[in-house]
């Protein structure tokens, strides 16, 4: 059975290929996922981007960059529960020394949005970089789609501004979690549903990947500078400075690495992806690299 | 420049009543106004002399409410004419939609006017048997209310909605893209027709509410008494009757014009209005005389007060407010309430908390704490949680029932403890992966088990009730926030956000 769906996998990973491999027009896109380290978070992120291509691969002159970045929590930077600051403006001016026309950040946050935005510092780093920063509190923004890929989810309200943006950059990052064992790049995407709460009824794992269906983000920057391995998602808990920042065009291939940073506490060894249910689901409907063998990785240093 | 008089007061009154809407606008997050939010309130001094008897103590925070006394004693009753909001509704809509009836006779309302003084000697005698029954009669807490429960959510429905609708032709910015979360009140149909009975009584007579029933209205009546600010007629006045029929709350008899009630003179100078211009405003000394006063028979003022400890007998012996401990145990009150007694004696039910609430955690009570904790907040998790980084409703409340607490304080008081019903919790009952109350928990205080199903440490759980709220069980959740009676401070963890 599970070849089965390695083999419905392939053939869609592979039809990815030609558009992957079609815009040569840009610098060498070396690798389909990069993990930087050693360096200041704006130049993890310049190193990082540097081996796909760097970001003129994604954001086009004019274009309209949608960011989902973590802002889930009333948490302080220094608890990692949040995107880092330093991080998140550089993304957000990257974007625009590309050309971008507006960058736009959204999160549908659990805690009061204003409370998060305001602890996070995200709201005022957002702004100083010259980003508008939303969130979903009202369902006016949504919008109801079908997911036709999606396996135990067949309709769903997703962020209008999302389904409408040129560029789709998730910026997650990567914590210990009490339900799911980890939250990844995958289960970022919760937040740009309107019923959060409601995935819980049938299947979280398949629901997380079902979504993810639906639009695919162009660019995965992985926010590992700092983790939270304890108490998660909303911590606070113990922290682990891990000082990397991971980009990918695939969001499995993001997940199974990530997922290696962390422990698993019954066998007290790293994660395997697939003992994430929801890396594996993702994967099973195609929507990535599980088995980082088959990605072309790449490790640079910032500095 | 006489004629500019009622001009200017008008004005007045408009700014005075957009400066309270401005306040209560403002009365949200992040809560950085220079000036308190809860200004009118805080000058209101029948509640500030109800607190005193209620609470047995001076509440700092109700002081600047006897500086304004000790302005009527020399100024009259400007207050109401000038800078009461409430008064200045009422001048609206006595104005625009409830006009005075036209009448052939001349409406003798001596019996009318004493009313107020009755309301008023009923409050005193609640007040002190330690109930705040007769704030909700209060004028500034009853406009807060109004405006905060039953006029700022459908403005908020009404904005929401046109929003999508021109939202393609405004630019992108932040405010313009959001909707405004909406709060919902339960009580909100009463509060709004109650207020509506308020301004249509203006058809019986202008100003009706001021004249007979506001209990701070008599309250100001009684100090302007004494007033120093006093007007004089001269003798060129030829009973014209002008004065008589402008004075806007009948404080000139028409048998003799020369005099005044000085006790109901609103001091709006409307009377210098006068054709041989024998009327003048100046300093005289003090009076308790007055001509054609309301007779406030023995009888009466005994019977007032009578009915008053009665009353507030009646109301204590109410299952919710007796000694027997039949709480009501989904009653959970603000983060630093006073204990529910005291809570219920100074809580002036003005609504400034149920407004700041991030969340729209706090609703107005109806029955649910029994008559005595009328229109008082209670934390209704379902519909709102109290937000973990917030002590807002603390820092508005002008009595003080809610105490102003620093954020590590609040997070360590326990308001109630969460529990789990079982058989409708996702993961107890079909074993799926859920654990949205652990997630959300601010405290730590929801653990999942081996099999992923939520367990409560009760030691940690301040009621907070986030986890009532997000729970997706349709309906009632499958884990619900009970008070704890008394509110206590929990044991401090040492704080294990260690790096590393």
């Amino acid at each position: 059975m599970k070849g089965a769906a390695t083999a419905i996998a392939l053939p869609h990973l592979l039809s990815n290929r030609p558009l992957f491999f079609g815009s040569l027009a840009h610098a060498a896109e070396e690798a389909d996922l990069v993990i930087a380290k050693n360096g200041a978070p704006s130049q993890l992120l310049q190193a990082a981007l540097a081996p796909l291509g760097g970001i003129a691969r994604f954001v086009k002159k004019g274009q309209r960059v949608v960011i989902k970045a973590n802002i889930a929590w009333a948490r302080t930077p220094d608890q990692a529960c949040t995107n880092n600051p330093a991080l998140f403006s550089a993304l957000i001016k990257t974007c625009y020394e590309a050309g971008a026309k507006r960058v736009a950040v959204w999160d549908h946050t659990c805690d009061n949005y204003q409370f998060c935005f305001s602890r996070s510092g995200l709201k005022e780093a957002a702004q100083k970089a010259g980003a508008d920063i939303f969130s979903g509190h009202g369902r006016n923004s949504y919008k109801q789609v079908e997911i036709q890929k999606g396996k135990k989810l067949k309709t769903v309200e997703i962020l209008t501004d999302v389904l409408e943006s040129d560029v789709f950059i998730n910026l997650p990052i990567p914590k210990q979690h009490d339900a799911t064992e980890l939250t990844l790049g995958l289960k970022n995407l919760i937040g740009i549903v309107w019923d959060m709460e409601q995935l819980h009824k049938v299947d979280l794992h398949q629901h997380i990947a079902d979504i993810n269906t639906v639009r695919k983000p162009d660019l995965v920057i992985m926010d590992a500078i700092r983790i939270l391995t304890t108490n998660g998602p909303k911590g606070p808990g113990k922290t682990e400075d891990i000082g990397e920042v991971i980009a990918s065009t695939d969001i499995v291939a993001a997940d199974a690495y990530a997922a290696t940073l962390f422990k698993n506490p019954r066998t007290q060894k790293p994660f395997k992806p697939e003992e994430i249910r929801f890396v594996k689901n993702a994967y099973e409907l195609g929507l990535g690299q599980i088995d980082l063998s088959k990605v072309r990785v790449r490790k640079v240093s910032a500095t | 420049m006489t004629r500019a008089i009622p001009y200017l007061r008008r004005t007045i009154q408009a700014l005075s009543f957009a400066f309270l809407l401005y306040l209560i606008l403002r009365t949200a997050f992040p809560l950085e106004l220079n000036i308190p939010v809860d200004l009118y309130l805080r000058l209101d001094p029948f509640i500030g002399i109800i607190t005193v008897l209620t609470k047995k103590e001076v509440i700092l925070r109700m002081l600047p409410a006897f500086g304004v006394l000790l302005l009527v004693l020399v100024f009259g009753n400007f207050f109401c004419g000038w800078f009461c909001p409430m008064g200045a509704t009422i001048d609206f809509f006595d104005r625009i939609l409830f006009r005075e009836r036209k009448r052939s006779k001349s409406f003798d309302d001596q019996p009318l006017r004493r009313l107020r003084y009755g309301v008023f000697i009923f409050s005193l005698a609640t007040g002190l048997m330690a109930f705040q029954v007769m704030y909700l009669f209060d004028p500034i807490s009853l406009i807060t209310r109004t405006l905060v429960i039953a006029v700022y959510p459908p403005v908020i429905f009404v904005f929401n909605h046109l929003l999508p609708q021109v939202q393609n032709f405004l630019p992108k910015h932040s405010f313009i893209m959001s909707t405004i979360p909406m709060p919902v009140f339960k009580v909100n149909l009463l509060i709004f027709l109650f207020f509506v009975i308020l301004l249509t009584l203006g058809v019986v007579r202008k100003r009706f509410w001021c004249r007979y029933l506001c209990p701070l209205g008599t309250l100001f009546s009684i100090v302007s008494r004494f007033r120093i600010l006093k007007r004089f007629v001269a003798e060129d006045c030829t009973h014209c009757q002008r004065c008589v029929k402008g004075c806007p709350v009948g404080a000139i008899p028409e048998e003799i014009p020369e005099s005044y009630r000085q006790q109901d003179c609103i001091s709006c100078f409307k009377c210098l209005e006068c054709p041989p211009e024998a009327v003048s405003f100046h300093f005289g000394s003090p009076k308790w005389k007055t001509v054609n006063g309301v007779s406030l028979s023995r009888r009466y003022v005994l019977g007032s007060l009578g009915f008053g400890l009665i009353s507030a007998l009646v109301i204590k012996s109410n299952p919710l407010q007796s000694e027997g401990g039949l709480g009501n145990n989904r009653l959970i009150r603000p983060p630093g309430s006073l204990p529910e007694e005291e809570f219920v004696s100074v809580c002036t039910g003005c609504g400034e908390c149920l407004k700041v609430c991030p969340n729209n955690a706090l609703q107005s009570t109806l029955l649910e704490a029994g008559l005595a904790g009328l229109y008082t907040p209670r934390l209704v998790p379902r519909i709102g949680y109290c937000e973990e980084f917030c002590n807002f409703c603390g820092r508005i409340c002008p009595t003080e029932a809610i105490r102003p607490l620093r954020i590590e304080e609040k997070r360590l008081l326990q308001m109630g403890v969460a529990h789990i019903n079982k058989t409708r919790c996702i993961a107890w009952d079909t074993e799926k992966i859920c654990l949205v109350c652990n997630e959300q928990c601010s405290y730590h205080a929801i653990v999942g088990d081996e099999k992923k199903r939520p367990i409560i440490k009760e030691e940690k759980c301040t009621g907070c009730g986030i986890c009532e709220n997000k729970c997706p069980v349709d309906g009632e959740a499958a884990i619900i926030v009970y008070s704890s009676g008394v509110q206590k401070k929990l044991k401090p963890e040492p704080s294990n956000n260690t790096k590393g």
